[in-house]
């Protein structure tokens, strides 16, 4: 499903070359479950970014499926990101103004679903997730974790094929950690392919694999 | 007060530091307080300023009213008797135009003068430069002809002799004393050369007989603390006991007094004041504008002001701090201003509409009162956008700010404050550019009025022949025979005629009385416009023949009478029957009655815009005036020539003729129908362009808020719309996003701005012609216009918010 062939990734400042990411490998076929790994500034959320299609600064080779995305343009990137990739960012970015009902429905808002299909779409993730109880609410009214629990949700709600998915479980406690991590598995178990990035080893588990990261290198697989 | 000039220290170095923003916003403001400082020297000299006179504010203007005429002329004896039995005035005064050649010393010249009864000139409370006032012995029939002399009249044609007084002067082939010269400031309505006695004339029968209004009106000096009320109850009381007392002549009859000045500028005194207001919201969008800008720079500012805060700064002491700033802002806007304003008076006098009274617009400047105004202004609209920020800012949580760089509660508000500022911005925009827009309409309607006549290629020019060498009915026709012969035998005229009265400056008005519909009381007769022409004119002006035939040749003064009358006449009196072959008598049951031979279509004798129902319009032959008043009557025809090319061309040819025929015969009012009609819609013009630049400013000034807003408001959520495309959001979406959230002020502000015209506009029905206050497609159109303007407005910040990489949602991380 995705192949990386020499990915570097370069942070110019002045006359200072600064490598985030060095010859980056990686191969994640579909039905995977990854798990990204490494100290804090390793390139772990670099990576996440350029497989999720945001970054387009960066050189070597990506084949999405049978797309060549280092050839793609924005638009085309855009559109692929839309359609497969579910992404939970590091620090959630929910949207202050909107409820968490609204947060869940923004991704589904700018695909063509209409919106008797979005309501079932958001109630049944709601459900899922267990937080009906906060729909109406704020996101500066819910706790850190439920935060995070919203952002996982509006990463899941549009059944992407691929999740990538920013140390997803940061800051829930260890319970709901698991909860989160038990959906990814019956996520991936249905056929979602997962990337995440996590520090604990104990959500790796959850994972057929680790790649370790270190300073930009992949060091281990 | 050490505090204060630190405050002004400092701010000035605020200013000095973002010098893009202080550019604009001096600049912004500058405009506005130019324009008013601008509008403001012309209300204020021609509206507020009492009249340039010693007595200004105490003089007043009376006529006489009826029914069917409101502004009547005043009859002489009418006037003695107002004179002789009024209390509440110290003296009252009358004045007549009066036209007279000048010959002798030059070529003959046709003076522009006036009639006036002695004390006029002590009324004005002008003394003349040289000699003395007219005394009232002076003023009698059968007195020796004395005259006074303006100043103009005696640098040009008498190089200014010093030894004037007392010298003899050539009028009309008599021969005046020159008693005075007027001070070289003295102005009256419009130029005049020369002034003599009313009283000289007073013993002709068009003077003598109380039923006869010669053209002659009344100004009065208020006694002190005698109020306009009173002077007008009491010339009423007056006019109403003469009407019982000479029933014949008078019944019926009243008067009218207002004071001078409101006299004088009722026709300009609408379009000055919606011109006012207009300046008047344009400032107001502009210090809308200013806040925002002063709302997103406290935004960049509330760290600096938390730390303030911190440091011991009372909230009141931070809101003078920012006060001070915005004072510096307007003081500065002021200023440039006043350069503006320069530049806008120089233009606003250059379209100021001719015909308004000159002395009215003498003295427009940059005076003191108008300094003050502007000082004024500058303060108040330094408060004025200036408070609302600098509460807002004041108000801002120290724990909050120091935490969290802007997006919180404190920041929403502040959007709001912003969002209503546009949404009145463009409310306001909206009620100008339906305004204009009504006057625009308005103007087109006017200028498209049918006027009954072709007014293309046709010069028109006037010869007054003097009374003294013209005295018989028989050299009076015989000149005008030979001088139509000359000029239809010019080479580049089509066509020439005579006329008694061009259209658009009214006419002579007299009652008719249809054979078989006579009214009981002659009082009662219906006043039509009275004219006289050849028949030639009727083709030089393209009048339209509806039935009938026009005056022939064939019409002389031994054939039968004759009268053609207009199509009102035939819906008035003869609705469902054929005019031709009815009769119909002039001026009185005694007068003769004549045959009606044809009907022509009606012509505006009162301006494009006069009142739908205008006046009934009769022409008769010139040859078939009366002889008793025949050469009266016929010293001062119109010419109307029609050219093939451009008229003015002919004017030298025609003047040369006329010398041919009397080398002493000048020739007057030289112009073209064109322009005489483009005159008459001058104050309309006038009002119509400046209102369009206003409101087009105004738009403008709207649609740079609408851009500042949304582009705020862009880079406020950048973030936001990270985000958005990271989960999916295309270019479209982002772009709808911002689009929708400015059109929704925008259409805010345009509802609001619709409701406020429906209500506001009606205060300027006077202005408008032939499109109602409400008119939908004024409304419609200029709501579309501002849309778009709007949605332009949003599409730069929405563009460049498209442009938002997702990357910046990770960024944030
Ligand atoms: N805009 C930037 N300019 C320069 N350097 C950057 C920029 N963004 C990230 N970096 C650098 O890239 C490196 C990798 O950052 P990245 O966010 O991928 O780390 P990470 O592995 O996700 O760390 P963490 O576990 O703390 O989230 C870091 O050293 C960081 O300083
Ligand atoms: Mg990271």
């Amino acid at each position: 499903m995705i192949r990386l062939r020499n990915i570097e990734k370069v942070y110019e400042q002045g006359v200072n070359k600064t490598y985030v990411l060095r010859r980056v490998d990686l191969d994640v076929r579909e039905g995977e479950f990854v798990s990204i790994m490494g100290p804090s500034g390793a390139g772990k959320s670099t990576l996440l970014a350029i497989l999720g299609l945001f970054d387009s600064a960066w050189t070597g080779e990506y084949h999405f499926w049978d797309a060549a995305v280092h050839r793609l343009g924005k638009k085309e990137r855009a559109e692929l990101h839309k359609s497969h990739i579910g992404f939970v960012f590091q620090s959630y970015h929910l949207l202050d103004h909107l409820t968490v009902y609204e947060n869940l429905d923004v991704p589904l808002s700018y695909k063509d679903i209409k919106k008797a299909e979005r309501q079932a779409m958001v109630a049944d993730v709601l459900d899922r997730f267990q937080i009906v109880g906060k729909k109406d609410l704020y996101p500066n009214q819910l706790s850190g974790g439920q935060q995070q629990l919203v952002a996982v949700a509006r990463a899941v709600i549009s059944n992407p094929k691929l999740i990538l998915a920013d140390e997803p479980t940061g800051n829930l406690h260890s319970s709901q950690g698991r909860e989160i991590m038990e959906l990814f598995k019956r996520l991936n178990d249905e056929g979602t392919t997962i990337i995440q990035v996590t520090h604990s080893e104990q959500n790796a588990q959850f994972g057929h694999r680790v790649v370790q990261l270190a300073d930009g290198w992949v060091v281990k697989e | 007060m050490n505090t204060f000039g630190q405050d002004i220290r400092y701010g000035f170095r605020m200013l000095w530091k973002s010098p893009g923003f202080t550019l604009v916003t001096v600049l912004a403001l500058a405009l506005g307080i130019g324009a008013n400082t601008a509008i403001f020297s012309v209300v204020n000299t021609v509206l507020l300023r009492p009249l340039p006179y010693a007595n200004g504010e105490r003089i007043v203007f009376m006529g006489e009213w009826s029914q069917q005429v409101p502004g009547m002329s005043v009859s002489y004896p009418n006037f003695i008797d107002w004179r002789d039995q009024q209390q509440t005035m110290e003296r009252i005064a009358a004045f007549r135009s009066a036209n007279y050649v000048v010959t002798g010393g030059g070529e003959p010249e046709r003076l522009d003068g006036r009639q006036v009864s002695a004390g006029f000139f002590e009324v004005l409370g002008v003394q003349p430069a040289l000699g003395r006032n007219f005394t009232p012995e002076e003023d009698k029939p059968g007195a020796t002809p004395v005259a006074l002399i303006s100043h103009g009249f005696w640098q040009r044609r008498l190089g200014g002799d010093p030894s004037i007084v007392n010298k003899q002067l050539q009028l009309s082939n008599e021969s005046y004393t020159v008693v005075g010269v007027l001070p070289q400031t003295f102005e009256w309505q419009s130029p005049v050369d020369v002034f003599v006695p009313v009283g000289l004339g007073a013993g002709n029968p068009n003077m003598t007989e109380r039923g006869n209004h010669p053209g002659m009106y009344v100004l009065g000096l208020l006694k002190p603390n005698v109020t306009v009320e009173q002077a007008r109850t009491e010339i009423k009381a007056i006019a109403e006991r003469l009407a019982v007392q000479y029933p014949d002549s008078n019944g019926g009859q009243s008067a009218v007094l207002d004071s001078l000045q409101a006299r004088a500028v009722q026709d300009i005194r609408p379009a000055l004041l919606l011109l006012l207001a207009a300046v008047g919201f344009v400032l107001l969008i502009a210090c809308a504008n200013v806040a925002n800008l002063l709302l997103a720079r406290a935004a960049s500012r509330s760290k600096e002001i938390a730390i303030r805060t911190a440091l011991g700064a009372g909230r009141l002491r931070i809101i003078r701090q920012l006060l001070t700033e915005s004072l510096l802002l307007s003081l500065m806007g002021g200023a440039l201003g006043l350069l503006f304003a320069m530049w806008g008076i120089d233009a606003l006098l250059a379209a100021l509409p001719e015909n308004v009274p000159r002395l009215l617009v003498s003295g427009i400047g940059l005076n003191t009162p108008v300094l003050l105004f502007t000082l004024t202004v500058s303060v108040l609209t330094g408060l004025l956008f200036g408070l609302a920020p600098a509460l807002q800012a004041s108000k801002s949580n120290l724990n909050e700010t120091l935490k969290d760089g802007g997006r919180t509660s404190a920041g929403v508000g502040r959007q709001r404050v912003r969002n209503v500022l546009v949404v009145a911005e463009v409310a306001l925009s909206l009620l100008l550019l339906v305004s204009a827009g009504l006057l625009i309409k308005s103007f087109m309607r006017l200028q498209e009025t049918e006027l009954g006549f072709n007014s293309d290629n046709v010069l028109t020019l006037r010869v007054p022949l003097p009374e003294a060498r013209y005295t018989q009915n028989g050299q009076v026709e015989n000149f005008w025979d030979e001088l139509m012969r000359r000029v239809r035998a010019l080479p580049g005229v089509e066509s020439a005629g005579l006329t008694r009265g061009l259209p658009m400056n009214g006419g002579i008005e007299s009652g008719i009385m249809v054979e078989g519909q006579e009214t009981t009381n002659p009082k009662d007769a219906t006043v039509a416009v009275n004219l006289y022409a050849d028949p030639g004119y009727f083709k030089a002006m393209d009048i339209k023949l509806v039935n009938g035939r026009f005056i022939s040749e064939q019409d002389t003064k031994d054939s039968p009478l004759v009268v053609m009358v207009d199509e009102m006449f035939v819906s008035k009196f003869f609705p469902s029957a054929d005019p031709v072959g009815k009769r119909l008598r002039i001026g009185g049951d005694r007068a003769p009655l004549r045959n009606i031979i044809g009907v022509f279509k009606h012509m505006k004798h009162y301006g494009p815009d006069e009142e739908d129902e205008g006046r009934v319009e009769i022409y008769t032959p010139y040859r078939q005036v009366p002889q008793e008043f025949f050469a009266a009557s016929n010293r001062s025809l119109w010419l109307a020539v029609k050219t093939k090319g451009d008229p003015t061309s002919l004017a030298p040819a025609i003047r040369n003729e006329v010398l041919q025929i009397d080398k002493d015969q000048p020739i007057s009012n030289i112009s073209t129908m064109e322009n005489i009609v483009a005159a008459t819609v001058a104050p309309q013009k006038f009002a119509t362009w400046l209102l369009a630049v206003f409101a087009a400013t105004a738009m403008l000034l709207a649609a740079i808020g609408i851009y500042g807003v949304m582009a705020y408001s862009v880079t406020q959520r950048t973030h936001e719309i990270g985000i958005r495309m990271a989960l999916g959001a295309g270019r479209r979406d982002v772009l709808r996003m911002v689009v929708s959230q400015g059109m929704k002020l925008a259409f805010i502000g345009v509802a609001l701005g619709l409701a406020g015209a429906v209500l506001l506009t009606r205060l300027m029905s006077s202005l408008l012609y032939g499109v109602s206050a409400t008119d939908p497609l004024t409304y419609g159109g200029v709501s579309v216009l501002l849309a778009t303007v709007a949605l332009l407005a949003c599409l730069i910040p929405a563009r460049k918010a498209t442009r938002v990489d997702p990357m910046i949602a990770l960024r944030y991380e």
